[in-house]
């Protein structure tokens, strides 16, 4: 036998394995890392996790790269391969003859020699198997089986963690959306401007920023669609002051052409955003509550209360008919119960107006009630409870952020629509600015 | 009859081919100590020295006897007793008178031999186990102002009673460590008895014939030692006895640098045996015991629960051969 077939075997059997190396470790990867996944995503089923078969994929993959990365630097040496041979009975001569094969020497010669004639006359007892352990790979092989099964099994935390995750979505669009405008307000040359349009910039500016800081507690929808219609109203009250700017520009023409210029991009921009705000929550909110209030008509004549919207068809059912839930359909009976319980024909009327609310509202006369608790000091949302009649019923949770953004919005529409005596807009502004 | 082909003292292949006939021919002389043979060859073929602990009358004068004439060897055999003085064993300077007048002469003592049989070492006053100590180490004899070189090769196979403690005086650590080998002898099977009887007891001896000589056993040590040995073996081999110095309850004392150069030395010669020039695994561990059983000191734990040093050594190999069967 000559050397150059002596370290063939030798390399063959290095191969060998190192095949076998990496699906023996492969194996315990994998049925390491499904271990994790399988804990992912038994989490996933009790915690919103949105990425869980993600973090499921990566633990698999970090196991085959880190069986890779183990196998580049702790591969086989033809040493060891020499040394696996040898275990098959011929009693540590080809480890021998491999170290001292460029060696001189009457017996390292004849080891040599005896080692490649053993090796030649029993090479057949040489066997490397590739496969990993059958217990190994049937374990490994039923975790992934578990793992696929956890990630197909629906959750109401994996629901959850989808609706959380396209809150986020929206949310980071429209906090990108409101520092764009931020931004395109601090550019513009306020030196340029009255002292008056300056005032009315920031207010704008530090109304901007209150939608933003709202957008970023958002943590339901609810409160996300809360704080978008505010936002709508903002940009629609924004733009038309930034139309009397323009006006008073024209007017005026004491500005140089590029503040002008921005001035009527973000007027653009802002009846853009507001027209893109508005049909969104339209085509997608809008039908939700179309469906809650035709849905929920059923249960609010029965009197159940699952949630704002039921409650307020219940009341509205209550004083003034099915005028208040058909009234949902279009927009919800938030409106229409929050007046109905004081005038029961206004339950129509307001259940149009496209802004749908889910608290609890609180008739005058129990609104003083010890069962009513929080105050707006320490912005704590209030827990209301009542008996009537004999039946107990328990108003809908409503963040304190949302129930000030609902009047808020309120006291904006009405200040739009010229309800209020003259000179007290500013005053009003400036109340509702005090809760941001 | 000369056998040996002194033209051929350095081809490995012939040499390991006289060696185990010289085995086979001492096993025609010694009935049933395949194994005890086996370690005394492979002493020899490294220059160590053996102690063997046993009953007397398994055999040990017979086995040193019919060494010496397989391998055409002088030999004596000093039995050890509380009164031997050193100069009994190494000789002695006499007054010799003669027509010039009187003179110093050294008379050479019974040390002067290819093979010594040390019966009973530890019967012996530590000062003459000293001289006799020396002399294995170093190989020479100093009286007077003089030393003395010993004959090559020079072998001593010392035995002592396991039973008797009364009167003796045990070896120290420190001159055990200078025996390669402690080779238990165990008593011989009814079958083995048997053919014992008939051999000794028959009206014909068995003819045992001269194998080799000094010069051959000599030329068979140069080859023994230029064995190679794979990396993987050789740390093996040390890993076992850096074990011995690892704390274990059952170890008082691990073994010395020189266990570690037994051990390669043995290993190699056991290869040779075989006819074959690597070393295995399996050649440390076979001689992992007789050289590692009397340089190992069992602890109070080891005692207290009748562990034997070879048990002992059993745990080591184990331990460290699970480790290299992962290679």
């Amino acid at each position: 036998m000559e050397k150059k077939e002596f370290l063939k075997i030798i390399q063959t059997c290095r191969r060998r394995m190192n095949i076998a190396q990496f699906l023996e470790k492969s194996a315990t990867a994998l049925s390491i890392s499904a271990g994790v996944g399988i804990l992912f995503q038994a989490v996933a089923l009790l915690v919103p996790l949105y990425y869980v078969n993600i973090y499921s994929g990566l633990a698999l993959i970090l196991g085959e790269v880190s069986v890779f990365i183990v196998m580049v630097i702790k591969r086989t040496t033809m040493e060891q391969a020499a040394f696996k041979m040898d275990r098959f009975g011929f009693e540590e001569r080809i480890a021998t003859a491999y170290e001292n094969l460029d060696k001189e020497g009457t017996l390292v010669g004849l080891q040599r020699e005896d080692a490649m004639k053993a090796l030649q006359a029993h090479r057949d007892r040489i066997r490397i198997s590739i496969w990993p352990s059958w217990k190994k790979a049937i374990l490994c092989f039923s975790l992934l089986i578990l793992l696929v099964g956890l990630s197909l099994i629906p959750s109401v935390a994996k629901d959850r963690a989808k609706e959380l995750y396209s809150l986020k979505g929206e949310v980071k669009e429209k906090e990108e959306e409101i520092e764009e405008m931020l931004e395109a307000l601090e550019q513009l040359q306020q030196e340029e401007l009255t002292e008056k349009q300056q005032e009315a910039l920031n207010d704008m500016a530090q109304s901007l920023e209150a939608s933003l800081s709202e957008y970023q507690q958002a943590v339901s929808q609810e409160m996300l669609e809360a704080a978008s219609q505010k936002l709508n109203y903002k940009y629609q009250d924004m733009s038309g002051q930034l139309s009397e700017i323009m006006q008073e520009i024209q007017d005026g023409a004491n500005l140089s052409l590029a503040t002008a210029d921005a001035l009527k991009a973000m007027e653009d921009r802002m009846k853009h955003s507001q027209g893109n705000g508005v049909n969104k929550e339209q085509g997608s909110s809008g039908e939700e509550n179309g469906k809650d209030g035709s849905g929920r008509q059923g249960q609010d004549g029965d009197g159940n209360s699952d949630n704002g919207n039921g409650q307020e068809g219940q009341n509205g059912d209550g004083n003034s008919g099915n005028g208040n839930g058909q009234g949902s359909q279009g927009g919800n009976g938030q409106h229409g119960n929050g007046d109905a319980g004081n005038a029961p024909g206004n339950g129509a009327g307001n259940g149009s107006v496209n802004s749908p609310h889910d608290y609890v509202s609180v008739p005058n006369e129990i609104a003083d009630s010890e069962n009513l608790t929080g105050n707006a000091a320490n912005h704590d949302t209030s827990e209301y409870f009542r008996a009537q009649n004999g039946l107990s019923w328990e108003g809908t949770h409503t963040s304190y952020d949302a129930v000030i953004g609902s009047y808020e919005q309120n006291a904006y529409e009405g200040i739009a629509a010229g309800r209020y005596p003259s000179g007290m807009e500013e005053i009003i502004k400036e109340y509702f600015a005090s809760f941001n | 009859m000369e056998t040996l082909d002194r033209s051929r003292l350095q081809d490995p292949v012939y040499m390991a081919q006289q060696i185990a006939a010289c085995e086979k021919e001492i096993q025609k002389g010694i009935i049933g100590q395949g194994g005890i043979i086996r370690q005394v060859m492979l002493a020899m073929l490294t220059g160590g020295n053996v102690l063997l602990e046993g009953m007397p009358g398994l055999g040990k004068t017979r086995l040193v006897s019919t060494i010496g004439r397989v391998f055409d060897l002088s030999f004596k055999r000093i039995q050890f007793t509380p009164d031997l003085m050193p100069s009994d064993v190494t000789g002695t300077n006499i007054i010799i008178k003669n027509e010039q007048g009187s003179s110093f002469s050294f008379e050479r003592g019974p040390i002067f031999s290819n093979l010594i049989l040390a019966d009973e070492i530890n019967r012996a006053t530590p000062k003459t186990q000293s001289a006799l100590l020396e002399a294995m180490q170093e190989h020479t004899v100093t009286v007077g102002n003089d030393s003395h070189a010993l004959k090559e090769p020079f072998f001593v196979l010392a035995t002592q009673n396991p039973i008797e403690n009364e009167g003796t005086y045990p070896l120290p650590e420190a001159q055990l460590d200078r025996f390669m080998f402690k080779i238990l002898v165990r008593f011989p099977s009814k079958e083995e008895l048997k053919g014992i009887v008939a051999l000794t007891e028959g009206s014909e001896a068995p003819v045992i014939e001269k194998q080799m000589d000094g010069e051959g056993l000599l030329a068979a040590r140069t080859l023994v030692n230029q064995i190679p040995i794979a990396d993987a073996v050789m740390n093996y081999l040390l890993e076992i006895v850096m074990e011995t110095h690892a704390p274990n309850p059952y170890i008082r004392e691990g073994a010395s640098p020189r266990a570690a150069q037994s051990l390669i030395r043995a290993a190699r010669a056991k290869a040779f045996l075989e006819g074959r020039f690597n070393v295995s695994f399996q050649d440390v561990k076979e001689a992992a015991y007789p050289v590692l059983r009397h340089r190992i000191i069992a602890g109070f734990d080891a005692i207290s629960k009748g562990i034997t040093e070879d048990e002992i050594i059993k745990n080591i190999l184990d331990a460290k051969s699970a480790l290299f069967e992962k290679i």
